[in-house]
């Protein structure tokens, strides 16, 4: 395990794209913050607006920007193996398979994490540089929550890539059912013949797991629209993990099966 | 010492390798030759357990996947252009070598062993087949390994590169490393090879010394140009010889030699325009071996070359 390890922390960093990958999480999400600091610098200090700005606005985006870009972190993780058939030399290095994923995930992990803090840290900072005025970090939990977020979204990208041994259809799942699918079940769940669908909708992967980000609670305004309240920050996450969990196990499952 | 018992791979209903076994020694290049098709890669990857199928190799008694840090026994490489395309030639190998304990002063020695140091530094991504050839050797010789796995390393190398392939894997037999090397070319395989492994359609067809194979599969023939050609055929078969007509009217005898067949043609008055003796090339025996093997049999035209 610790030679897969040695193994994923040279090839992590001796690609270009992990670097412009993490920069523009860090780039994005501050440009959020700047710009949520400066369009309220006039007003009284918000505790949620600033939990909003140093979680670079997560909460309100089908892909919130740290977490979709450790995503293709993740995704390229496992799919640069088979784009350049680099699984071959991986696998005669390293031929326990298990071990390369299990590296594998640890490095997105580690890396997924090290970006969530540093972009939370820079937030935090040109909030406080934006509005001129020292401001206090959002909660623990909300951090937390922050944090798993994005390494779940980072193993999201490893598992769907290792599921389908290709980049695009993993970047598609990864893109359009948070942007497309998943909206419009919640939208169809309004029509009052399918209003059972309302049932499901909390139980949306990528809408539960928005939950481990929620910075302001929306939930009554959202039922007063007619909508679903969201599930709670940690139940919402279990569900997104649960969803996770499960491509992970069957792209593990069927990578030690295949033929690399 | 790699000794495969059994190999088997299907796809689907087809069978690629069919109970494939043999041995390869240490001390000599052993060449594991066949027609495109034949199975060879899919062999290689079923032996490193990059493949899932039936049988085992074992190498000095160990299956691949049993060997804590392999590549510091067992050298592979089977696609040349395995390597992720700005990642550069010394990262692709520190990476590797990271796998397996190896330190950094060995990626520079390989490096400069296959001669790729200047461009060590820059981007493979515009690296010609012959130069990914010389990086895959790079992966293969990392963990300075007592056997090597290579299939089709002399592919996309240039004359010169492959005299210099040849020499290098000459010397580390004669390093009393075991060497399987594959190639799809006889006439290559003659110059690198000291022992064959010969298969067509997954199944083994001969294994031995390279000239054992050489002797048993060539043919000498004799190619004859008459005005009478029909007239000499008939007389040829009733000799016992064997005549193939060619399309430009010229005979191709076999079983009989240039002096018989001239003896003949004199004793009949058969007037000749030309008596050669022809010996089929490396090529042609190869052909004629996995001939009844071949997977992609094309439309042959016969050639009709002296």
């Amino acid at each position: 395990m610790s030679d897969a390890l040695a193994f994923e922390a040279v090839r992590v960093r001796t690609i270009r794209s992990t670097y412009w990958l993490v920069g523009l999480a860090l780039l994005l999400g501050a440009l959020v913050a700047v710009a949520l600091a400066l369009a309220t610098r006039d007003e009284p200090v918000d505790a949620a607006l600033v939990a909003v700005g140093v979680t670079g606005g997560s909460q309100f985006s089908p892909l919130p920007f740290a977490a979709v870009l450790v995503g293709i972190l993740g995704v390229f993780a496992t799919g640069h193996e088979f784009r350049h058939g680099t699984v071959q030399p991986s696998l005669l290095a390293l031929p326990r398979r298990s071990a390369l994923v299990a590296a594998k995930l640890v490095v997105v992990a580690l890396v997924g994490a090290g970006a969530a803090v540093a972009g939370l840290v820079l937030n935090w900072v040109v909030t406080v540089v934006s509005r001129g005025a020292v401001v206090s970090l959002p909660d623990g939990e909300i951090l937390l929550g922050y944090l798993v977020f994005v390494v779940l979204w980072g193993w999201l990208g490893a598992a769907l890539a290792l599921l389908f041994r290709n980049i695009p259809g993993a970047l598609v799942v990864l893109l359009v059912v948070p942007l497309v699918v998943e909206p419009l079940i919640s939208a169809l769940s309004l029509v009052p013949a399918l209003d059972w669908l309302s049932d499901v909708v909390p139980y949306l992967p990528f809408s539960a797991g928005t939950s481990l980000v929620t910075v302001v609670d929306v939930g009554e305004a959202t039922e007063a629209a007619g909508g679903t309240a969201a599930l709670g920050r940690w139940e919402g996450g279990l569900v997104f993990a649960g969803a996770v969990g499960a491509v992970l196990a069957a792209s593990w499952v069927l990578f030690e099966r295949r033929d690399a | 010492m790699i000794t495969a018992v059994g190999l088997t791979k299907r796809y689907g209903p087809k069978v690629a390798v069919d109970d494939l076994s043999f041995e390869v020694r240490p001390g000599v290049v052993t060449g594991f030759l066949g027609p495109n098709g034949a199975g060879k890669s899919t062999t290689m990857r079923l032996m490193l357990d990059l493949d899932r199928g039936g049988g085992e190799t074992r190498f000095d008694g160990r299956r691949y996947r049993d060997v804590p840090r392999p590549m510091r026994e067992i050298g592979a490489v089977l696609e040349a252009k395995a390597f992720h395309p700005t990642r550069s030639a010394r990262n692709h190998l520190l990476m590797l070598a990271a796998a397996n304990g190896i330190g950094p002063a060995r990626v520079d020695e390989v490096l400069a062993l296959v001669g790729l140091s200047d461009v060590a530094g820059g981007r493979p991504k515009g690296f010609s087949l012959g130069m990914s050839q010389r990086l895959g050797l790079a992966c293969a010789l990392l963990g300075d390994p007592h056997t090597l796995v290579l299939d089709e390393p002399a592919n996309g190398l240039d004359p010169h590169g492959i005299q210099w392939l040849r020499d290098v894997l000459k010397s580390l037999a004669a390093q009393g490393r075991t060497v399987f090397v594959s190639s799809h070319l006889l006439a290559e395989m003659a110059q690198m090879a000291d022992e064959l492994v010969v298969i067509g359609r997954g199944r083994l067809i001969d294994s031995g010394p390279v000239s054992d194979f050489v002797g048993r599969f060539t043919r000498t023939t004799v190619l004859v140009r008459s005005p009478e050609a029909s007239r000499l055929a008939d007389l040829l078969a009733d000799d016992g010889a064997t005549v193939d007509s060619l399309s430009d009217g010229s005979l191709v005898v076999g079983g009989a030699d240039a002096a018989s067949v001239g003896e003949l043609a004199a004793s009949y008055g058969v007037v000749l325009h030309q008596l050669v003796t022809r010996t089929a090339s490396l090529e042609e025996a190869f052909l004629s071996a996995t001939g009844a093997a071949e997977e992609y049999r094309g439309v042959s035209t016969h050639g009709s070359a002296a």
